[in-house]
């Protein structure tokens, strides 16, 4: 168990070195950075503009919205627009059923697909490469391919406009794209590790649990939070199976809301800023994790 | 696929004499593997590969799509109906090829730009990858209200810097409703969208170039471009393909961003294969023909995908 | 091993079920009948709130019965009708557009119960129009129950029309241009349309048509009697439709949807809206004075009303058609009909409310119905569901200048011909 701790460890710590030493760089190389960081400002500048405009939006007044510039901050924040968001959205509803289901579907669908990726990584059988190849084909294909057959899937089990009906097919969907991640990863692990877990009497499951598990949590956890977030905007499978008002996850809110309101545009701003708040803190909590998760697998891949 | 399957035994593969003796150790074959694949097989076979064989199967049937309404087997008829008499069908076609063009060249080259600038110490560097990747994480159909509202001809960002600008040919331009130009405006959202994720994974990327190989490259007196080109490029490559793979992955089913900002409109110009099929699916109560786009729609996806994994696994025997 | 394998499956299971419970949906735990209803959002939102004290209203007199609304927007809620019909997740109440392009594929396709027993039981044959039950028996059967009569027509602003010295309510399809015309020359925008919506825009197609074709014509072209390709009315109808695209729409009409370019009708930014009955209660609802608002029918020449039924179906597979059957008599009932209408401000299928009181504008309505001498519907309505995407599709095309009007009807009738 102790060398799980290795690598992690070992690899951020690695990581300042470079850093200190380029700090005190040449003149030469001030004038470029300095070149640089401007660059990236405006670059920044540029990206968030979408989201100052949507924040503006969100907070005039219709009479604002009309008469003033888009640019022009809401000098007289409009809250009423949130409230009146939350009164005609049904975002609350929509957001349990999108935690809801991301809550059953991550962690399920994590542990299935990394289940399967340590068979084909980690033991050994016939055409094994095969049924990877397989498996990470279905990552390539788009959904919608299989969305008017998938919804009469879910019909003949009953379980239309149910959470169940949708975690399923996410879970599915999820599979191959996991699978085949976890499959590199998995791979990347020295194989003395299971020779020594083996020496050591340990079995298929031992070692897949304790063992290979502990060492790739922080492709887990990148995982996780992909998938997390992937599942919270997911669109065209929920629009198809959740027919019913009280099952709509965000999505399909944002866009009910925005059919039915087009022209509130502060209410569909406001709308829309409420529904990215969860996906937002999430990204930021974990940030850290994601970022280490991809640098610790590049470094292994 | 052919190679893959070549190598039923480990010994003739990659296998390591450690891995050769591990697997010894383990119970071999596929009745010990079953405990672990089976979720995941029952799950995929049941909702992936299921309904993606009843696709194509449909695809040779007419069938309004209502339950208990007859399904008529009509042969090729409706490959032939999306292939001579649909008049929107080579758009979609054509839309989803230029699409997957422009995703493999603006958002990764940009993506690329971003990491490699990000890479180096900078004031602020976290803020400044944190802003960029934020689009990455919202809904797309969020991010498509956020852009037509920002492409609206009345009230957006266009028509007001027009007239801040004294720019009227700025607020004449349709964004989303000129039929040249609505494409283009959607797929700048999805670069907004996608190019924080690029530079995400390839900065996890460059943290495996060795900084030592640079140093020395620096010692041999390399240009920035030939560290570039010889040291960072080649750490860069098991990256680079990750990002290909996912980048041709996501902008053939793009969909979201459609039908949020353009509903495939106007006149159907923005129309990709993927809703195209939902559309003639579920708008126009056309089972068989959605169901023919869609089978269309996954043998180009294989036509792309095979080869490519193909390919991979023959690096991955040689490597 | 194996303990392990199975503690994961019971995991896996354990996690499954709490998840289904997690989903209780419309589970009946209070003991009363549920009774779905998928209905259209209505566009005032004053509407929507009389519908719910409507349903209040029943459930108060029926505590063993529940209604659950659900609303959309219009293409949501056709959509949510194409993917439930005929499966498990149908409602019991459906609310669809009675023509035989939107309601006529359901009734085809069996999705909805014929209703002769309700008919007899509640004596609905005389509380209806002959036009409304026209709608019902058009199919063989007694399929749906009236719901509304919508008319459309002509909103104008006053003010705006008096800027632009026009006098009088346009009376002929040339005088309409003609005012269109001397809007335009006042720097005001004629009419507005949203063109992301397709239907909104193919309001004006269909008038135009209208008052090319004459009634025969139109009819003859929208059951597929005659040839778009043959009729030179249709040349010209294409013709003055991109003219009014071209030079009398909002500019940006294309990028937008209906609501988005209502609000420059309510913003007075422009003078003429062409919309349905309901758009009443939305001039009030956006604070429009309503004193500067006329209505006028398009001028087709034909005397025809542009407009369409709306009904409301019991679905077949419905386990609660008797309930489902009871609202529907309540919320045609006179009692529920005269509040309806107040907020609608339009004609009642009940045959005994008549329209009294209302504003002036609800008032204009009354002649525009009286003087009618038939309906000309909308064509989402006459065709096909893949004809009308087609229909939209080159309407879109003319109206943005990438096909000549001319070839117009021959691309229309291509597609008709293929299918």
């Amino acid at each position: 168990m102790s060398l799980s701790t290795v690598p992690p460890a070992a690899v951020p710590a690695a990581a300042p070195k470079p850093r200190r030493k380029a700090r005190f760089g040449s003149g030469k190389h001030d004038y470029v950075r300095a070149g640089l960081w401007i660059a990236l400002l405006f670059a920044v500048f540029i990206w968030t503009i979408p989201l100052i405009f949507m924040i503006f939006t969100s907070l005039k007044s219709e009479a604002d919205i009309f008469g003033t510039p888009a640019f022009v901050p809401p000098w007289n924040p409009e809250w009423g627009n949130y409230v009146s968001a939350l009164d005609r959205g049904n975002l609350l509803n929509a957001g349990a059923n999108s935690l809801i289901i991301a809550v059953f579907k991550v962690p399920i669908g994590l542990l299935i697909s990394a289940a399967a990726a340590f068979a084909l990584a980690r033991l050994k059988f016939r055409r094994q490469r095969l049924l990877m190849g397989v498996i990470a084909m279905g990552a390539m294909v788009p959904i919608q391919v299989a969305i008017a057959p998938l919804f009469q899937v879910i019909m003949g089990l009953n379980l239309l406009s149910t959470h169940v009906g949708v975690i399923l097919p996410y879970i599915a969907f999820g599979l191959p794209y996991q699978t085949f991640i976890m499959y590199g990863f998995f791979r990347a692990i020295p194989v003395e590790i299971d020779e020594s877990a083996r020496m050591d009497g340990a079995g298929n499951w031992r070692l897949f649990l304790q063992i290979i598990l502990p060492l790739s949590l922080p492709a887990l956890a990148a995982l996780f939070i992909l998938d997390f977030v992937a599942t919270w905007n997911e669109y065209s499978i929920a629009l198809a199976l959740l027919q019913s008002q009280d099952s709509w996850t965000i999505p399909l809110a944002i866009q009910g809301f925005q059919s039915q309101f087009t022209s509130s545009y502060g209410p569909l701003n406001a709308f829309t800023i409420m529904s990215v708040f969860p996906v937002l803190i999430v990204y930021l909590m974990f940030q850290r994790y994601f970022v280490e998760g991809a640098f610790a697998g590049a470094v292994k891949g | 696929m052919s190679t893959s399957t070549a190598p039923p035994r480990p010994r003739s593969t990659s296998g390591s004499r450690a891995q050769r003796r591990a697997a010894k150790v383990s119970k071999t074959g596929f009745i010990a593997a079953l405990p672990f694949l089976a979720p995941a097989l029952a799950a995929y076979l049941v909702f992936v590969v299921g309904p993606m064989i009843e696709s194509v199967r449909i695809s040779f049937f007419e069938w309004s799509g209502f339950q208990g309404a007859p399904q008529e087997f009509v042969g090729f008829k409706n490959y032939v109906r999306i292939f001579t008499q649909d008049p929107v069908f080579w758009t979609a076609l054509s839309n989803t090829i230029i699409w997957v063009l422009l995703s493999l060249v603006i958002p990764v080259a940009l993506g690329l730009t971003l990491a490699v600038a990000l890479n180096r110490p900078l004031f602020g560097r976290n803020a400044f990858r944190s802003l960029f990747y934020i689009p990455g994480v919202l809904a797309p159909i969020a991010i498509a209200n956020m852009w037509r509202w920002m492409y609206n001809p009345n009230f957006g960002v266009g028509a007001t810097l027009a007239e801040l600008f004294n720019l009227p040919w700025l607020g004449e331009i349709q964004w989303l409703g000129d039929q040249r130009l609505a494409l283009y405006s959607i797929f700048a959202a999805f670069v907004w969208q996608i190019a924080g994720t690029n530079m995400v994974l390839f900065l996890a990327g460059l943290q495996s170039v060795v900084p030592e190989h640079i140093e020395a490259a620096k010692l041999d007196g390399a240009s920035g471009w030939q560290i570039f080109r010889n040291v960072t490029f080649p750490a860069l490559r098991p990256i680079t393909v990750i990002v290909v793979v996912l980048t041709i992955i996501n902008s053939i089913k793009v969909f979201d961003l459609i039908v949020g900002m353009t509903g495939g409109g106007p006149a159907q110009k923005t129309q990709v294969l993927a809703l195209w099929s939902f559309t003639q699916s579920f708008g126009n109560n056309e089972y068989g023909m959605g169901n023919a786009i869609a089978t269309v729609l996954l043998i180009i996806t294989l036509i792309i995908v095979v080869p490519y994994m193909v390919w991979t696994a023959r690096q991955e025997k040689n490597s | 091993m194996r303990a392990h394998s199975k503690a994961a499956a019971l995991l896996v299971s354990a996690v499954t079920v709490a998840g289904l419970a997690g989903c209780a949906g419309g589970g009946s735990d209070s003991g009363k009948t549920e009774v779905t209803w998928f209905k259209l959002t209505e566009t005032a939102e004053t509407a929507n709130a009389t519908i719910k004290e409507v349903i209040a209203d029943f459930e108060e007199a029926n505590p063993d019965i529940d209604i659950v609304l659900e609303e959309r927007s219009t293409d949501a809620h056709k959509d949510a009708l194409r993917t439930t019909l005929g499966t498990s997740g149908a409602p019991d109440i459906f609310f669809s557009w009675a023509g035989p392009g939107l309601g006529g594929e359901f009734i085809e396709a069996g999705a909805s119960l014929d209703l002769a027993e309700y008919y007899e039981e509640y004596g609905w044959e005389e509380r209806f129009s002959e036009a409304a039950m026209g709608t019902v028996t058009q199919y063989g059967g007694y399929d749906g129950v009236p719901y509304t009569q919508r008319g459309e027509a002509l909103f104008y602003n006053k003010e705006l029309f008096a800027e632009a010295g026009i006098d009088a309510a346009p009376t002929s399809y040339d005088e309409l241009v003609a005012a269109a015309e001397k809007l335009t020359a006042a720097g005001i925008t004629p009419i507005q349309f949203g063109g992301t919506v397709n239907w909104h825009v193919m309001r004006l197609l269909d008038s135009i048509l209208e008052t090319k074709c004459g009634e025969d014509g139109y009819q003859a072209l929208v059951s597929g009697e005659a040839s778009w390709a043959d009729e030179e009315c249709v040349t010209e109808t294409f013709t003055e439709f991109q003219t009014w695209t071209s030079e009398y729409l909002n500019p940006g009409f294309i990028s937008i949807n209906n609501d988005e370019s209502s609000a420059l009708f309510f913003g007075g930014e422009a003078a003429m809206a062409l919309e349905g009955d309901w758009f009443n209660q939305s001039v009030r609802d956006n604070g429009m004075d309503e004193a500067s608002v006329g209505v006028f029918p398009f001028p087709t020449g034909t005397g025809r009303i542009y407009g369409f039924n709306e009904n409301n179906y019991i679905s077949a597979n419905s386990e609660h058609p008797d309930e489902a059957a009871k609202f529907l008599d309540y919320i045609t009932s006179e009692e529920a009909q005269e509040k309806l209408i107040d907020a609608f401000g339009s004609q009642s299928v009940n045959v005994n409310v008549k329209p009294e009181g209302g504003s002036e504008l609800d008032q204009a309505w009354t002649p525009i119905f009286e003087n009618a001498t038939g309906v000309y519907m909308n064509n989402d309505q006459n065709l096909s569901l893949a004809q009308t995407t087609e229909y939209w599709r080159i309407q879109n095309l003319v109206a943005t200048g990438q096909l000549d009007p001319e070839d117009a009807g021959a691309e229309f009738q291509k597609f008709i011909d293929q299918s």
